[in-house]
């Protein structure tokens, strides 16, 4: 019984960190009907970010999160005012596919001529430090990961539910048209979703950076993570992530203790195909695609 | 000047410097081709392993001047890519190459590139001497021109398990983890037969996939069944994943063995005081008591590398300045740079230098009884030789401390 609780904090532990990284993606595929595929590399950048502000001013990761969402929002609204607006302009939506995943390489091999080829990883003072409930154990580090991701998801739900700018966002994903005659500026709300969405993968990859150890060649695993996440857990919406990701946790936590570590990854991969034979739009569906 | 005239002029200029050059790089030059990962998931390695072909050039050519063969003296060149750690870019980067009629090559980092490579320089019949595949597959599927500095993998693990049973309290059980690759899966089978022949119970065979990001649960089983020494047959990325897991979920073994990881800088910065106590593998260490004609002894080469080169010294420049030091020495030998008087004298030779005393089995991999792992051992933040004993620097701490007392 010890082992399936162990093995059961440490899949929601690890699904708390997936939902966070998913986030950003799940929102911009929702409203602007993108897949991001740059999306890992605003994860990676986030956690490169965090390293540098953490090696060189000493700043704590989860305090990093602040300057680094903020960063990566204003990166995130030029690149879609820019680049991906005009792909989708002059060609069509699918054409941001190959956009983000040509930009995605290009970064990638930035990142790894700035910041080198080797292995990194984010040490705070708390990084080795571990909880003891009864026989279950659990590293602080991932405690630390999965209530930054609790309060980061739900502050973003609450953005969206309860502001003015969420419902902007909201009317813009179910009815672009109506939004643009209700007086809104539907090309700004797109560059201001995109950069919401890389600022929640930055906040997320400052916290993955002090979780697991990471080079630029991570942001592939990052960006496969969270399409599993949103295929999952439904487009749009912080829950739909949320539940998408502790879902992928246990998976991988369930396979890796009772089947074999190694069939982890087919086991989630076996997983989308299900979902998406069985029910394409995720266990809580598109929020964005009852009026659409 | 006109600009018509000007580009004429410069154009003729170009010509006529480059035109001697190329004479000169085709009569007087010995190229050695090939790939590494400078970019990707094995570049820091991959890295280390270049810089190692490099300082063993550039030593040959401007400390020696050069090697003579048949009354001509050649410098040696490198022509090697990036491969980004990419077996499908290295393979194309490889068969072009070989079309354009380099004879002699070099291997990359990752018995997953070095496997496909080696096959198409095998089959256009092109040398090739590595430092950077071990899995068994590259030395038993008939190859006669592809050799190896290092033991194949399943052969690596023969001087750990003496180790192992030198240790008091006795090494009664042993865990492996391993990740599923073509290098990692074939090291582990080696470690399983080593200890089960030297009667230590293998509790845990755990398989890792490529890439794992997670090993809570793997170590979860490690706490229930408490093994004497846990080996992790595991790359670098993935030996720091299980090492800082191991230390914040409070994992505790007496002896943590990891084959790569430990020797880098980069396991260093991640684990601090925790990296010591931790068992690792090194092909080589400047205090070997190794020496030679190229170099001079093991502690010469790391004098000269350090004076030339700015990566933190590792046994794979060690390792990868032996392969052209041993292909110096077979065309030496051969007295000629023809392909198959080249391949014979390597399958031949049997020499001393920094590296150690270098001897291909017949099958092209090193002779595991000169060329397998020293032990190395991180103590007060140092690492120390801990095995075999003749050449050790320091006893083996054994139990290690706690990760609380190491803190």
């Amino acid at each position: 019984m010890n082992l399936f609780l162990q093995t059961t904090l440490n899949g929601l532990v690890l699904g708390g960190i997936y939902s966070l990284a998913a986030v950003g993606f799940s929102l911009v595929f929702g409203v602007l009907g993108i897949v991001n595929l740059t999306h890992g590399i605003f994860v990676i950048a986030g956690a490169y970010g965090a390293l540098v502000l953490f090696t060189k001013l000493g700043i704590d990761p989860l305090l990093a999160i602040i300057p680094i969402g903020a960063v990566l929002f204003a990166v995130g609204y030029a690149y879609q005012r820019t680049i991906i607006q005009w792909a989708i302009s002059r060609a069509s939506l699918v054409a941001s596919l190959v956009v983000t995943f040509g930009v995605a390489m290009m970064a990638r091999n930035v990142l790894q001529i700035v910041f080198g080829p080797d292995v990194h990883t984010i040490t705070p003072t708390y990084s080795f430090s571990s909880l003891t409930l009864g026989d279950l154990r659990i590293d602080l580090v991932r405690i630390v990961a999965l209530g930054a991701s609790l309060v980061l998801l739900s502050v973003l739900a609450l953005v969206l539910a309860r502001t003015h700018f969420g419902r902007a966002i909201r009317a813009t994903a179910q009815q672009p048209l109506a939004a643009e005659l209700s007086g809104l500026n539907t090309r700004n709300l797109h560059g201001l979703t995109f950069g919401l969405g890389a600022a929640m993968a930055g906040a997320s990859g400052a916290i993955i950076g002090i979780v697991q150890p990471f080079t630029a060649t991570s942001e592939v695993a990052w960006t496969l993570n969270a399409f599993i996440v949103v295929v999952l857990g439904g487009i749009g919406s912080p829950a739909g992530a949320l539940v998408g990701g502790l879902l992928l946790g246990l998976i991988n936590a369930y396979t890796a203790q009772y089947v074999g570590p190694a069939l982890t990854q087919a086991a989630m991969f076996l997983v989308l195909v299900l979902m998406l034979l069985v029910r394409p739009n995720g266990l809580l569906g598109n929020a964005f695609g009852e009026s659409r | 000047m006109k600009r018509r005239t000007f580009l004429q002029g410069s154009g003729a200029l170009v010509l006529a410097g480059a035109a001697p050059s190329i004479a000169f790089g085709q009569e007087n030059t010995i190229t050695f081709g090939g790939s590494v990962p400078m970019s990707g998931a094995a570049a820091e390695t991959g890295l280390n392993v270049l810089q190692g072909y490099q300082c063993a050039v550039k030593y040959i050519n401007e400390e020696k001047g050069g090697i003579e063969v048949g009354g001509n003296t050649y410098k040696l060149a490198l022509n090697l890519f990036d491969d980004a750690s990419d077996p499908s870019r290295a393979t194309t980067l490889i068969q072009r190459q070989v079309d354009e009629g380099v004879d002699f090559f070099l291997g990359s980092f990752g018995s997953n590139i070095v496997l496909p490579t080696c096959s198409i320089t095998e089959a256009a019949g092109r040398i090739m001497v590595q430092a950077g595949g071990g899995s068994d597959l590259i030395f038993t599927q008939g190859r006669k021109r592809v050799f190896g500095i290092f033991p194949r993998a399943s052969r690596q693990f023969v001087s750990s398990v003496n180790m192992f049973t030198s240790l008091e309290p006795k090494v009664k059980s042993v865990s492996i983890m391993y990740t599923n690759d073509a290098f990692s899966e074939f090291q582990a089978k080696g470690a399983r037969a080593s200890l089960e022949e030297a009667g230590i119970k293998v509790l845990d065979y755990i398989a890792l996939p490529v890439g794992v990001s997670d090993v809570s649960n793997v170590l979860t089983t490690i706490r229930e069944n408490t093994p004497d020494i846990l080996v992790c047959t595991t790359h670098d990325q993935t030996s720091i994943l299980i090492a800082r897991q191991m230390v914040s979920s409070d994992t505790n073994v007496p002896m943590l063995y990891q084959t790569l990881g430990p020797q880098t800088t980069a396991y260093k910065d991640a684990l601090g005081n925790y990296a010591n106590g931790v068992v690792t593998q090194a092909y080589w260490t400047e205090l070997a008591p190794y020496s030679g004609d190229y170099f001079g002894s093991a502690g010469d080469f790391a004098k000269y590398f350090r004076a030339n080169f700015d990566r933190e010294l590792t046994y794979h420049m060690a390792s990868g300045a032996a392969c052209i030091v041993t292909y110096v020495e077979a065309v030496r030998r051969a007295g000629s740079l023809d392909r198959d008087a080249v391949r014979d004298a390597l399958a031949a030779i049997d020499f001393e230098c920094f590296y150690g005393r270098i001897r291909f089995t017949d099958d092209g991999d090193g002779d595991a009884a000169l060329l397998g792992p020293l032990l190395i051992q991180r103590q007060n933040g140092e690492l120390e030789v801990i095995a075999p004993p003749d050449g050790a620097s320091a006893a083996p701490v054994y139990p290690a401390p706690t990760w609380k007392e190491r803190a």
